[in-house]
């Protein structure tokens, strides 16, 4: 412990390497990488599929293992069980990923961005070769405290081992990773979906829409400033909603919501009750001038994708405004159709995804110019058969979690 | 039992809280008064409890849809979290810590009533949006916590009377924190794969949370380490913490921000 304080002047590439040689060596593979990203053109560095993938993880793990077993002595083993290896690619990984939070990680004019990939980190070689040097790390210093059969190595083996897992299962199992997005229309079969790139897939089964559901909350309610068009009120944020019967204030006008239909029609100077595609929600309103006590009254309504808006001026410099309704909730009830005929009725939500032989079936939206008339809904599919190798890694990292709350730094000062 | 009943309800478990700090202060004076402040702790928690069963019943749903609703659940979690972290580690100040929040979320649905009502997205609708935002709450006023006693080790430090029980106290600090921030960044994964479809999509949000877990990673491991080097210790914390600044409030700031999908103002 605190083999670097002991202030013995030593030269560089002396044994044991140091935090000097690590950074070297990290740096090293961080601008290696770069010059890949500059002479190696290819949009995807690295990405195995099964299953190469899956050979790739045996092969390292395995590696890892000889390596650790029977090379331990060697100089490039004993400075990656080293904590100066681990630090300093835990630091670089960091500068890395700080890149991308600040860099948008999507295509760039800028020529330096572009050459060095820095807008796509994720794929990127500088990225990938100093995280394959964290992994390593991280793989043997996993190993050598499994090999110890210590109970006290519990706490540390959830946490590494379980980073490990998350870690190495997400990076390779990219490469068999599929999201498709397919389009479903009420009242019609469809089996043709799209991955990220555009293609067409066809479905070993197909959807049927039966019915897609919103349902909203109330519209709210806005004043405008009449020259700018924009919310002069709150910030535009926490806006009342529209409900029949409530009084709210706005500087110095008293408005009270008489009426609210949810769907309605203009009719002559007012709006009825109408249950049509595209029949808007309107209010009627009466606003009080405290200062001047005049009172007046109109209709509001937030038009929709078939009618227009409609705006109610209360002085020189304002008017109310309804805002269109926010979705609440949105469904599509659903039908999947085998090919050996069978048919699984569902119903999809946000957040409620539903499976079915291996994939993900998910929300994901809807027709939003239509909103709530939308004969469309658009569902995602997710197949990731590496999940859950990734589970099982986030599971310990969650118990690993437990435990560290419990022990604090005792785990430190048992040392 | 609706929330025009709140007001009633949430200042009687505010002055029994109250009472309980007061009581809490003085018995670092006479200890045996610390039972009498747990006590009325946990009427104010019940009473609080009965709030949230009763609107629950009445409302006839889980009460976790609009904002209001779910700072009602961190007032309800945060002492509980505190009294399991004082049960362990008996620090009796950070009872007052976590009691405290839980009284400001009170008072911030207290002074706005208008946001009772107020609508949340479908993607925010879910069983994991309490956990997912209380442990990072939790997480983030621990860091904040170990870094103000970081602060105080530096000032220590320059008037030339540091004591390494200050930097072992951030430790600990740093460690519960540190677990709590990682149940966050794991809840936040598992949540995402139910309602994007994947769990990790490297969000703007998303890296500067993983950067931030990073941080507190590297200042654990130099820690542990290097015991003796106590102001990189103390500057490393202090780094660590500009970066969780950063992944809260920051992220809306920089040129990353528009490709976010966490731009939901939530407390």
């Amino acid at each position: 412990m605190g083999e670097n304080h002991l202030n013995v002047q030593r030269n560089l590439w002396e044994n044991p390497w140091g935090y000097v040689e690590s950074f070297f060596i990290g740096f090293g593979l961080i601008v290696t990488g770069f010059f890949l990203e500059v002479f190696v053109t290819s949009d995807n560095a690295l990405t195995l599929t099964y299953p190469y993938n899956v050979f790739f993880l045996v092969g390292y793990v395995s590696l890892l293992f000889v390596l650790f077993k029977w090379f331990s002595t060697s100089q490039l083993v004993r400075w990656l069980t080293k904590v100066p290896a681990s630090i300093s690619s835990i630091v670089l990984v960091t500068m890395l990923v700080m890149v991308m939070g600040i860099i948008p990680q999507v295509s760039s004019e800028n020529n330096i961005i572009n050459n060095l990939g820095l807008n796509h980190i994720t794929s990127n070689w500088a990225f990938l070769l100093i995280l394959f040097q964290f992994l390593t790390c991280l793989g043997l210093i996993s190993i050598k405290r499994i090999l110890q059969f210590k109970w006290s190595n519990f706490g540390f083996i959830l946490n590494h081992v379980g980073l490990f897992l998350a870690l190495i299962a997400g990076v390779l199992g990219t490469g068999d990773l599929q999201r498709l997005s397919i389009n479903v229309y009420e009242g019609k079969p469809s089996w043709i979906a799209t991955d990220a790139q555009k293609n067409e897939i066809e479905l070993p089964f197909a959807f049927y829409l039966n019915d897609f559901l919103i349902d909203e909350y109330n519209p709210k309610l806005a004043l405008v400033d009449n020259n700018t068009g924009s919310i002069v009120h709150n910030d535009g944020k926490n806006l009342y909603l529209v409900e029949k019967g409530e009084t709210y204030y706005f500087n110095n006008f008293e408005v009270k919501i008489n009426e609210f239909l949810s769907t309605s029609g203009r009719i002559g100077n007012r709006y009825e009750p109408v249950n049509e595609i595209g029949s808007p929600p309107s209010a009627f309103i009466s606003v009080k001038n405290t200062e001047t006590d005049s009172i007046q009254s109109g209709w509001i309504s937030s038009g929709s994708f078939r009618y227009p808006y409609e705006s109610f001026k209360i002085s020189e410099d304002y008017s109310m405004v309804m805002t269109i309704p926010e979705v609440e909730k949105f469904s599509s009830d659903i039908d999947i159709l085998t090919k050996g005929g069978e048919r699984i009725s569902t119903i999809l939500e946000v957040n409620k995804p539903f499976e079915h032989k291996g994939w993900k079936i998910y929300q994901l939206s809807y027709d939003d110019k239509k909103g709530k008339w939308s004969e469309l809904s658009v569902l995602e599919l997710v197949k990731d058969p590496w999940l859950p190798l990734i589970y099982i890694g986030i599971f310990m990292m969650i118990a690993g979690a437990f435990y560290m709350f419990w022990m604090g730094n005792k785990i430190t000062k048992n040392q | 039992m609706t929330w025009i009943d709140f007001p009633l309800y949430s200042s009687i478990t505010v002055i029994l809280w109250i009472f309980g700090l007061l009581f809490l202060v003085i018995s670092y004076k006479k200890t045996a008064v610390l039972k009498l402040a747990n006590v009325l702790f946990v009427l104010g928690w019940t009473v609080l409890i009965l709030f949230v069963v009763k609107l629950w019943i009445e409302l006839n749903r889980p009460p976790m849809r609009t904002l209001g609703e779910t700072r009602l659940w961190y007032a309800t979690f945060l002492p509980l979290i505190g009294f399991a972290t004082y049960i362990r580690w008996k620090y009796k100040w950070f009872l007052a810590y976590s009691i405290g929040m839980a009284g400001m979320f009170l008072a911030i649905n207290y002074l706005n009533p208008e946001t009772y009502s107020k609508t949340l997205m479908p993607a925010l609708q879910s069983p994991w949006f309490i956990p997912h935002v209380l442990v990072y709450l939790f997480s983030y006023a621990v860091l904040a916590a170990s870094s103000i006693v970081a602060i105080k080790g530096w000032y220590d430090n320059f008037k030339g009377n540091f004591k390494l029980e200050t930097l072992k106290l951030a430790d600990n600090l740093v460690y519960i924190g540190f677990a709590f921030l990682t149940l966050g960044l794991l809840f936040g994964a598992l949540w995402a794969k139910e309602a994007w479809g994947h769990y990790w999509t490297w969000d703007p949000k998303e890296v500067w949370a993983f950067l931030t877990w990073m941080g507190y990673l590297i200042y654990i491991h130099y820690r542990h380490f290097h015991m003796n080097n106590t102001k990189q210790a103390l500057s490393i914390l202090a780094l660590a913490f500009v970066v969780l600044l950063v992944c809260w409030f920051g992220v809306n700031y920089l040129p990353v921000a528009n490709t976010s999908v966490h731009t939901y103002t939530t407390y």
